[in-house]
């Protein structure tokens, strides 16, 4: 296909007074870009274009047949002056320089236009990467956006953002929203903010972490990209959360600015924000990476130069400036000084960064700022061993495991999951703590008989994020699905549960306590649905390529049945997408128990 | 003086020497981002779907939190300004002599590479009649370092 392709280049170039024709050049990877046409990257409208918008076309046939649009399109801006130039700057530009064109100043009457492509101009383009947030259904695994700088220099509070995401008005309820977003209810469209704006959204407001990745493109191609985002301006697109979202747009506007980049040839079924990373790493793309720590993050790594006293010390100092002149503060050595006041000043804006403004806050925070600049400078510690995502295991995982649960009843179990990481998982490139899982599904063989549906998870998240003296944030679970437990006899049962706690870091150890609820719907209980409820609590630990966790979860429910599960599990991640996981579990209800031991082995992939 | 206006507009100063409030109620030192909002607040509405919240923005809107920005704002375009959270973080790089927030405000001033760094120094020095209390407005702070480069000898030729 390539060297069909690049003798076709030749022939152009050999015969470079005789017009292609408009056949040659519809199927030119760039005018196939510049309309958005899937080339078989999504099972939805294949070989069509993607964009769901009359105003793109200057056809009609425009969405399916990419001749017509390029006919049209030629009809509609060969003449100087004509309106659809100041739409189409991009495909202008194909057309004149396919066709030879001759004009001096073509956008000479598209004031708006130059207008804006005088203030959007970019020296660099850089792949922006905000890790995972959990408290938001559409950032749990990521999110992607592109930046634009206007100078080569650090002053990227100037640069702009590339954002695609779902346009949504205010006026609908939180849960349509949600549903509407992630089923393609709203119409997706591309932003163009001030980068400012997303660092105060992620790393100040959402404390999370940003990988900066500078792509390697020339300026040709970036102003192919900007030319081609004015065409998209108010345009709309469908937006589906798993494949059609933010990762997925921006690989066509890679394609828009490098045509032939082969970033889209494959099907996929969800497009993860890492695997962008990854398809533009492998792609040769990225030339620089950058790590840009939260405000939180920054925070921890402040604190911990002081000692448990001084920590303790400076959260006073953050309600009480007047600390300041306390004997107890100026018995530290002046760096120390500096250290605690700096610590208390970033605590308190971080603690009050969502609240409204108050006299008291306001006053603190000034007089701890002007004491910051009377001391000597303090810089922020450069976190230690930051992993980038894309490092991280793949996102979907096959396992083969075997076993044995009490009574000498030997089993094997084959499990797929669809994404994308658990507690004991690989840790490299994940989101300490959280866990998020989707559509794990596991068969269970026993000697006496047929495969039998283990478990079916649809969902599974868990964020543990750890409590400190500065930070006090809740930890929380929810998951549902179909499980195997004891109603009378071991059973399939239909659940959905979860719950809210805390959680705490002591060097490598982490212990969590969490309240648990659980709605269940079997065959043996009464009523079509029961709920119980319990605690959830347990201990992990990690040391090098080893995760522990001891935990237990119990409940009781309405009609006076008592059930609990504790476990016992290490995982050893060998390489990047191997690990060996064993475990020792006990099931008990009323009176009895019973016991499994298994031992899983884990691919992760793609 | 254009660079100035920007450098004006990005602290959210109205741009307009006679404005009658200058900045508006929003534009104080030390607001928080968002603030105001009734219901769901947009930040997570537009959180929730990776979006844009309310109208979509594509580099031409102006004026957002109540902060004043009339006026023609070509650099890095509008919005940058209305934020509040941005002269808190100008603040604080000034209190300490260095940060993203102030090579930002430099460089819109048209602050050269080789004198950004004594341009830090002095805005350190000067940070507490730059930031004389919690109250001070964004037209305020411009104006106190406007002052302090005009008395500056390499900076004041950024102001001509």
């Amino acid at each position: 296909m390539r060297a069909v392709f690049l003798s076709f280049l030749l022939c152009c170039c050999a015969t470079a007074f005789a017009s292609p024709t408009d056949k040659e050049l519809a199927a030119q990877p760039r005018w196939q870009a510049l309309l958005h046409i899937n080339p078989g990257a999504t099972l939805r409208d294949r070989q069509r274009s993607y964009v769901d918008d009359e105003q793109f076309f200057l056809s009609e046939q425009g969405k399916d047949d990419a001749l017509e649009e390029l006919t049209a399109s030629r009809e509609a801006l060969v003449a100087p002056g004509a309106e659809a130039r100041c739409r189409f700057p991009a495909r202008y530009r194909f057309l004149s320089e396919q066709l030879g064109w001759q004009d001096a100043a073509p956008f000479s009457h598209c004031a708006e236009y130059q207008e804006w492509r005088q203030a959007v101009t970019a020296k660099r383009a850089v792949l922006v990467f905000p890790a995972a947030y959990l408290n938001s259904p559409s950032s749990m695994f990521g999110h992607t956006l592109l930046r634009l700088d206007q100078g080569d220099d650090s002053a990227v509070w100037l640069s702009w953002a590339v954002n695609f995401g779902a346009v949504a008005m205010a006026d609908d309820n939180s849960f349509f929203y949600i549903y509407r977003g992630l089923a393609g209810g709203y119409p997706g469209r591309f932003a163009l903010v001030p980068y400012v704006q997303k660092i105060q959204e992620y790393s100040h407001m959402e404390n999370r972490d940003m990988w900066e990745y500078t792509l390697d493109l020339d300026q040709q191609e970036m102003d192919w990209l900007i030319d081609h985002l004015w065409e998209l301006k108010d345009i709309n697109f469908d937006y589906y959360f798993f494949d059609e979202n933010c990762s997925f747009r921006l690989l066509e506007l890679m394609e828009v600015a490098r045509p032939g980049s082969h970033l889209l040839d494959e099907l996929r079924f969800a497009e993860v924000p890492v695997n962008t990373v990854r398809a533009l790493d492998e792609g040769g793309f990225i030339s620089e990476r950058h790590y840009r720590p939260s405000k939180a993050v920054e925070l921890d790594n402040l604190r911990s130069q002081l000692s448990g006293r001084q920590q303790t010390l400076a959260r006073r100092l953050a309600n009480d400036p007047a600390l300041l002149d306390s004997e107890e503060f100026l018995a530290s050595s002046e760096q120390d000084q500096a250290l605690m006041v700096t610590v208390a000043y970033r605590f308190l804006r971080l603690k009050y960064r969502k609240e409204d403004r108050t006299d008291k806050v306001a006053a603190d925070s000034f007089a701890l700022l002007s004491a910051i600049n009377r001391m000597p400078p303090v810089t922020v510690p450069e976190t230690r061993d930051a992993q980038p995502p894309e490092g991280g295991h793949g996102t979907q995982m096959l396992a083969a495991s075997g076993g044995q649960r009490d009574g000498n009843l030997d089993f094997g179990e084959l499990s797929y999951r669809l994404t994308y990481h658990d507690l004991l998982d690989n840790p490299y490139g994940f989101l300490r703590g959280a866990q998020i899982e989707g559509i794990d599904l596991t068969l269970r063989s026993t000697e006496s008989g047929d495969p039998k549906l283990e478990e079916l998870g649809v969902v599974s998240i868990r964020s543990m994020a750890p409590r400190n003296r500065f930070i006090k944030p809740l930890s929380w679970y929810v998951e549902g699905g179909l499980e195997r437990a004891w109603a009378e006899r071991r059973r399939l049962v239909r659940y959905v549960q979860g719950g809210a706690g805390a959680s705490w870091h002591w060097g490598n150890w982490q212990p969590y306590v969490l309240s648990s609820f659980r709605l269940e719907n079997n065959s043996a209980f009464d009523r079509f649905v029961t709920a119980g409820a319990g605690l959830d609590a347990g201990m992990l630990y990690r040391r090098g390529d080893w995760q522990w966790q001891l935990g237990s979860v119990g409940h009781y429910f309405t009609n006076d049945v008592y059930r609990h599960t504790s476990t016992f599990a290490v995982q050893w991640a060998m390489t990047r997408q191997h690990g060996l996981r064993a475990s020792v579990e006990r099931e008990g209800w009323r009176g009895d128990g019973e016991n499994e031991f298994k031992l899983q082995w884990r691919w992760y992939y793609d | 003086m254009k660079k100035t206006l920007i450098a004006a507009a990005m602290l959210g100063a109205s741009t307009s020497a006679m404005a009658v409030a200058p900045g508006g109620p929003g534009c104080g030192w030390g607001n928080m981002l968002f603030e105001g909002q009734s219901g769901m607040p947009m930040h997570l509405l537009a959180t929730i779907v990776n979006g844009t919240s309310g109208n979509a923005t594509f580099g031409m809107t102006t004026g957002t939190n109540g902060c004043d920005t009339s006026g023609a704002l070509s650099y890095s375009g509008s919005s940058l300004l209305g934020m509040t959270g941005v002269m808190e973080e100008v603040a604080q790089d000034m209190a300490t002599g260095e940060g993203e927030a102030l090579t930002a405000l430099s460089v819109s001033m048209g602050i050269e590479a080789s004198d950004r760094a004594h341009f830090n120094a002095v805005m350190h020095e000067n940070f507490a009649a730059i930031f004389p209390h919690q109250d001070v407005t964004a037209d305020e702070v411009m104006a106190s370092i406007t002052d302090v480069m005009k008395k500056d000898d390499s900076l004041s030729k950024y102001l001509a």
